[in-house]
């Protein structure tokens, strides 16, 4: 049995046939050949498969809600850098901070941290943290990815009150 | 000596793809008519095999082939000795040892027919604890141990379940403890843990025909895989292809040859399709190789003044199923539990012993870690018994020029040094008084030093090879897998320092091909920067040599009056008179077309220098190669209504004899240390009864998170140049993981006043203890 789901992944959209048992990050690896989303654990410890879907940061491997996925916007880390292949300043943010190592966990982690300041360009020390902790990463002891979190926000919000001023 | 790209930081050569997602690792390769590979994992920790049935399986929707190890008497050893089989024949020694392989159409439908194998065992004793078995003689893990093929270097000790048993003797052991006015004493354990590497071990094997075969793999050593899979089939090694894409971190996890052979044996069944598997997290943890998992005792004396006399210990090892990856392990953790001390009289033996649990293998700083705990807490207890500050008890005894370390090694001044190690944490650690004890929290601050050497083959060594674009760009290449650590970007510094060309010239290889990558041993023991680096450099000036001859034809000079700076090669006594490097590359064309000279591509090789295997009787000689030295520190707290440990201060010092990046080296070190707050406070593979693993997965199993990240963070790094390192450069990698145990321990003991001996000490425990 075969469920058909719409969805639009990176402002493209796409009709995909998959099975009832398939999750998210199932869809966007085997069937639309995305495979920046990692998948770490399968059941939603890691974090290395986050993607954000309708503005949300979830999980991919734990999403297998068809009605969910059907009809949503999805955001994956191939659809940071623009058209061009510039980096983000996200992207940026973890290139200079180093908080790149072996670099299983980073497309989680931009993906978390995107849906974060995207939602709440002020979010607190704690509520970053807060966010982070969903997403493991073995390499860094987090210190980079840190850093990288807040270089950032500070950048971000400089630019905003740098525009407001205008 | 001034550099211009070692000391600095640049953007990472993997850093685009890695951000972008466009990094491919194992999982993320994908080849036409893949078939995909299930695996049986017994209900048995140890069981005799009497039956497999696998007809109904083999009937099953969309599967190719059922292979089981009936039949196979292959066997296979990374490391030097071959007791393991690619799926388990007549009993399975671990619960998460392959029993059947199904490869199917799909994942589904494999997995459907795992569930239609039917196997009938037979029950055995599960031995989990490595001293019970140790002594255990009634009930063998391996039976035929005597048979098995082994390195020489290797001391089992057949019609028992020790596999190895490495001893030192160094000096005369009675004399040093009838010397001693004072002993310490104590117990400890280091239990099973598990690397966790982000990226699951994955492999995709195709074989061509039954004579050659292709595989794709996240190895950490893939010329090793390459030889281990060809011996297994006696095949020529060149018929083996090893390609290893980005790996997503390893720690020693995936040096080992643990996935590979079962699916390169099963997958010669179905030749002209790739057969690809990629463990789950929970295979990670009960199928591939587990790390740690000692017990022990020892024992310190020193005179009243503090000198120390003798050590003595004995650590056993639970090695798991099969010993060929752990018998290293115990080889180190010998020679290294002394401490980075000169003692003149020491006696330690080491185990190795079958275990029903997954084998051990290399993790991030194997035996060090384990021997660290035994010789650091000791010292903390003797300064105490001494009445003396345990820094100056450490200074009094440190290897420092002309010492001897416990291997009879002579130690010299660009070998490190511990003294500026210490002062650091010192100053960072101790310049303040320790807050007084407050209604919240108990506050603790602790010390610990170390030393590593690197364990290998002892021609463990790493080559490089460098050609020429036509624009005079530069292809480095290497066999170092660059599993997060920086590999190809460290290689891409000290290429562009040797060459003395931009970095934007140097494209550092990104993947491995054991067809067209240089032969690397394994990219392990944190011995590629050095290794390799020395290889580049070694690479870098044989390249220049051609360019000055291919130069001295043009110029009509001998090569030694010429020079080279990068661009142009040119006369020493007139650098006017020059010709471009770019058009040296391909040899030199003159207007005409005719060319002479030679194509500028080179390549070169390094190891270790005389490094031997220890001496069978007293366990000494050149076994520890190059070492680096380093001491952490830590100031604590402890909240007395949970138990928690809050780290608020963390000092690393290493002598790394260069600093090549300082960003990544720092990420080295932050990165280790939080591993090590993992190993201390959190983290332990626990077992039932019967030797099934009840905390397989990362619900149970916890890692540390961003909220265990210590307050601070101070690395601070000593540069004593080594001799022989690249541009004076040391190994540090698994390095800042080694003290981080005792380091903490030694401070809870600060805070608390209670001794723990063992890892990992958990908030239960402290509020046990602080209850008190
Ligand atoms: S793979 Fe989805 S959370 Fe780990
Ligand atoms: S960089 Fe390796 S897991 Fe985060």
């Amino acid at each position: 049995m075969k469920d058909t789901v719409n969805l639009t992944v990176n402002g493209v959209r796409y009709s995909v046939a998959c099975e009832k048992s398939e999750s998210l990050l199932d869809i966007l690896r085997d069937r639309l050949g995305l495979f920046g989303a990692k998948e770490g654990c399968g059941y939603g410890e890691c974090g290395s498969c986050t993607v954000i879907l309708d503005g949300e940061a979830v999980t991919a491997c734990t999403m297998r809600d068809k009605e969910r996925i059907d009809g949503s916007e999805i955001m994956t880390i191939e659809g940071l850098a623009d058209n061009e292949g510039n980096l983000h300043p996200l992207q940026e943010a973890f290139v200079e901070s180093g908080a790149v190592q072996c670099g299983f966990c980073t497309p989680g982690f931009i993906m978390r941290l995107y849906a974060l300041f995207d939602k709440n360009p002020n979010a607190s020390a704690n509520e970053i943290r807060e966010a982070m902790s969903k997403n493991l990463c073995r390499c860094t002891g987090y210190e980079a990815l840190w850093e990288a979190a807040l270089l950032y926000q500070k950048r971000m919000l400089g630019e905003k009150d740098g525009c407001a001023r205008k | 000596m001034a550099f211009d790209y070692i000391g600095k930081d640049f953007t990472r050569t993997d850093a685009y793809a890695k951000v972008t997602g466009t990094a491919r690792f194992i999982a993320d390769l994908s080849f036409p008519g893949t078939l995909h590979a299930q695996v049986l994992r017994p209900p048995h920790a140890h069981a005799r095999i009497r039956s497999i049935t696998t007809t109904k399986a083999e009937e099953s929707k969309g599967v190719r082939r059922v292979v089981t190890g009936l039949g196979c008497d292959i066997l296979f050893g990374a490391c030097g000795l071959l007791d393991q089989s690619p799926l388990a024949r007549e009993k399975v020694r671990h619960a998460g040892e392959p029993v059947a392989v199904v490869i199917a159409d799909s994942i589904n439908n494999a997995r459907k027919a795992l569930k239609k194998i039917e196997v009938e065992y037979e029950p055995l004793k599960v031995l989990l604890d490595p001293v019970e078995s140790a002594l255990n003689r009634d009930v063998l893990i391996h039976e035929r141990l005597g048979n098995y093929k082994h390195l020489s270097s290797y001391y089992p000790e057949p019609g028992t379940n020790v596999f190895h048993h490495y001893r030192l003797r160094k000096g005369d052991i009675h004399k040093g403890f009838k010397e001693a006015d004072v002993t310490v004493k104590a117990d400890f354990e280091m239990p099973l843990s598990a690397h966790s590497a982000l990226e699951p071990h994955g492999v995709v094997c195709r074989w061509q025909g039954k004579e050659k075969v292709e595989i794709w793999s996240s190895s950490q050593g893939p010329f090793l895989l390459q030889g281990v899979i060809a011996d297994m089939f006696g095949l020529p090694h060149a018929n083996v292809r090893v390609h290893v894409p980005y790996v997503g971190g390893a720690f020693g996890g995936k040096s080992d040859v643990t996935i590979e052979p079962m699916i390169a044996y099963a997958a010669r069944f179905v030749p002209g399709h790739a057969v690809r598997y990629i463990c789950s997290r929970k295979e990670v943890m009960t199928s591939t190789v587990l790390g740690r998992g000692m017990k022990g005792s020892a024992t310190l004396g020193a005179t009243k003044e503090g000198r120390f006399t003798a050590f003595r210990a004995e650590l056993y090892f639970a090695g798991g199923a099969f010993g060929d990856t752990v018998t290293n392990i115990v080889t180190v953790a010998g020679h290294n539990s002394v401490g980075p001390y000169a003692i003149d009289n020491c006696r330690v033996d080491a185990f190795g012993v079958y275990t029903n649990s997954p084998p051990v293998g290399a993790y991030r700083g194997y035996g060090h870690p384990e021997g660290c705990l035994m010789s650091e807490r000791l010292v903390d207890m003797m300064a105490r018994k001494l009445n003396m500050s345990p820094l100056e008890l450490r200074r009094k005894n440190f290897l420092c020029e002309g010492k001897t370390n416990s291997l009879g090694e002579t130690i010299r001044d660009h070998n490190g040094n511990l003294f500026k190690c210490l002062d650091h944490v010192e100053r960072e650690i101790f310049s303040n008084p320790k807050p007084a004890e407050d209604d919240r929290y108990l506050y603790g601050r602790g010390v610990a030093s170390m030393m590593k050497s690197p364990k290998g083959a002892t021609n463990a060594g790493s080559c490089c090879q460098i050609k020429f674009c036509e624009d005079g760009s530069v292809h480095l290449n290497l066999g170092g897998v660059d599993m997060g650590q920086g590999a190809q970007q460290a290689m891409r510094q000290i290429a562009a320092e040797a060459l003395k060309m931009p970095l934007e010239k140097i494209s550092v290889y990104s993947e491995i091909d054991t067809q067209h990558s240089p032969w690397e041993w394994q990219t392990v023991a944190s011995m590629f920067t050095w290794r390799g680096g020395n290889a580049v450099i070694k690479t870098a000036y044989k390249a220049i040599e051609i360019l000055k001859k291919n130069a001295s034809m043009v110029l009509q000079a001998d090569v030694e009056t010429l020079g080279y700076n990068g661009e142009f090669i040119f006369l020493k006594t007139d650098p006017d008179v020059k010709v471009a490097v770019r058009e040296l590359v391909r040899g030199y064309m003159y207007k005409g077309g005719l060319t002479v000279g030679e194509v500028a591509e080179a390549s070169a090789s390094d190891r270790l220098p005389r490094y031997v295997e220890p001496d069978p009787r007293f366990g000494m000689g050149n076994a520890g190669g190059t070492w680096t030295f380093g001491c952490q520190g830590c100031a604590l707290k402890i909240e007395k209504k949970t138990g928690k440990v809050i780290i608020d201060k963390f000092v690393s010092s290493f002598d790394v004899g260069r600093v090549i990046s300082p960003q990544m080296i720092r990420g080295q070190i932050v990165g280790g240390v939080v591993m090590g707050i993992g190993q201390t406070l959190k983290e332990k593979i626990d077992f039932s009864g019967d030797g099934k693993i009840t905390n397989a997965n990362w619900k149970k199993y916890r890692l540390p998170t961003i909220k265990d990240m210590p307050g601070k963070q101070v690395v601070i790094c000593v540069e004593t140049p080594e001799a022989r390192g690249p541009f004076g450069a040391r190994c540090i990698a698994e390095h800042p993981m080694v003290a981080v145990s005792p380091t903490i321990l030694n401070a809870i003991y600060d805070a608390t006043g209670r001794e723990f001996f063992k890892t990992p000490v958990t908030p239960e425990e402290l509020l046990g203890v602080m209850d008190k």
